[in-house]
């Protein structure tokens, strides 16, 4: 069983506990409406695919139902670090 | 009106047989289920922990997963509360907290014999044994959520959502069979 640390309950949890949020440090254009249609397309589906460390978000969502952002490497599915969200990416 | 065949275990004149849940608790070798009855359940929310802790009088823990007094920290800014039936707590209005009265949501069963902790193993995937007396999480068994509290070494309390108390009762019952 893959167990995530939730940084928030400070504990190694079952992977069931939680679910897969995308992405992270994806930030929402201030005024959308200035964006060009390639900069908005680019902001609402392009993703990074790599392999290897990728910052994504999480949920503990049957725990304490907070998001927090992991560095998981896609390769091994080894979690690197979680940090609670807000914070600057690792 | 309930009687005593058929025991209040929510408000809203919900009783264990209109959930179809047996009225009897169950007992196997080291093992004992039973229904909790009616109680006040609030489910507590602010940032401002103090704040709330002023509101409805009462001492918050601050760890979470610790309990007090019958208050449970399931998340950063989110609090259960399980209080005696009949209980009702000041509803804090104007104030950034919310307090709600969500005592008809859920459906309490306590588990207690020295098979306790391996019974709740065979559906909940938290290092059940490592857990220590006096804490509680919501987590799931199998599909469902739960809240889990460790009362004692060999003593648990689970909550679940009231829909889901059938399928989780007999669920326990099952593993306790073997």
């Amino acid at each position: 069983m893959l167990l995530i640390h939730c940084p928030y309950c400070a504990e190694a949890r079952p992977e069931v506990e939680f679910a897969y949020g995308g992405q992270a440090h994806i930030a929402r254009p201030l005024d959308p409406s200035a964006l060009s249609d390639a900069d908005w397309e680019q902001y609402l589906y392009i993703r990074n695919n790599p392999r290897g460390r990728h910052h994504e978000r999480w949920r503990h969502a049957h725990g304490c139902g907070r998001f927090f952002n992991a560095v998981r490497d896609t390769v091994t599915d080894k979690f690197e670090v979680t940090y609670p969200a807000g914070e600057a990416a690792r | 009106m309930p009687d005593a065949a058929t025991p209040d275990i929510a408000p809203l004149a919900v009783t264990a047989a209109d959930l179809h849940l047996p009225t009897q608790p169950f007992s196997a070798a080291g093992l004992h289920l039973e229904l909790v009855p009616a109680q006040a359940r609030y489910s507590l929310r602010a940032r401002d922990a103090g704040l709330l802790a002023a509101t409805i009088g009462r001492a918050l823990p601050d760890r979470i997963g610790d309990t007090l007094d019958g208050v449970i920290k399931l998340g950063p800014d989110e609090w259960l509360a399980l209080l005696p039936a009949g209980a009702t707590l000041p509803l804090g209005e104007g104030l950034p907290v919310s307090v709600v009265d969500v005592s008809a949501r859920a459906v309490g069963f306590t588990i207690t014999g020295p098979g306790a902790a391996a019974l709740i193993a065979t559906g909940c995937p938290l290092d059940v044994e490592r857990m220590a007396p006096g804490r509680a999480t919501r987590t799931l068994f199998e599909t469902v959520e739960i809240v889990l509290w460790r009362q004692s070494e060999t003593a648990f309390r689970v909550d679940c959502w009231r829909s889901f108390a059938p399928w989780l009762w007999a669920a326990l019952v099952a593993g306790a069979q073997g």
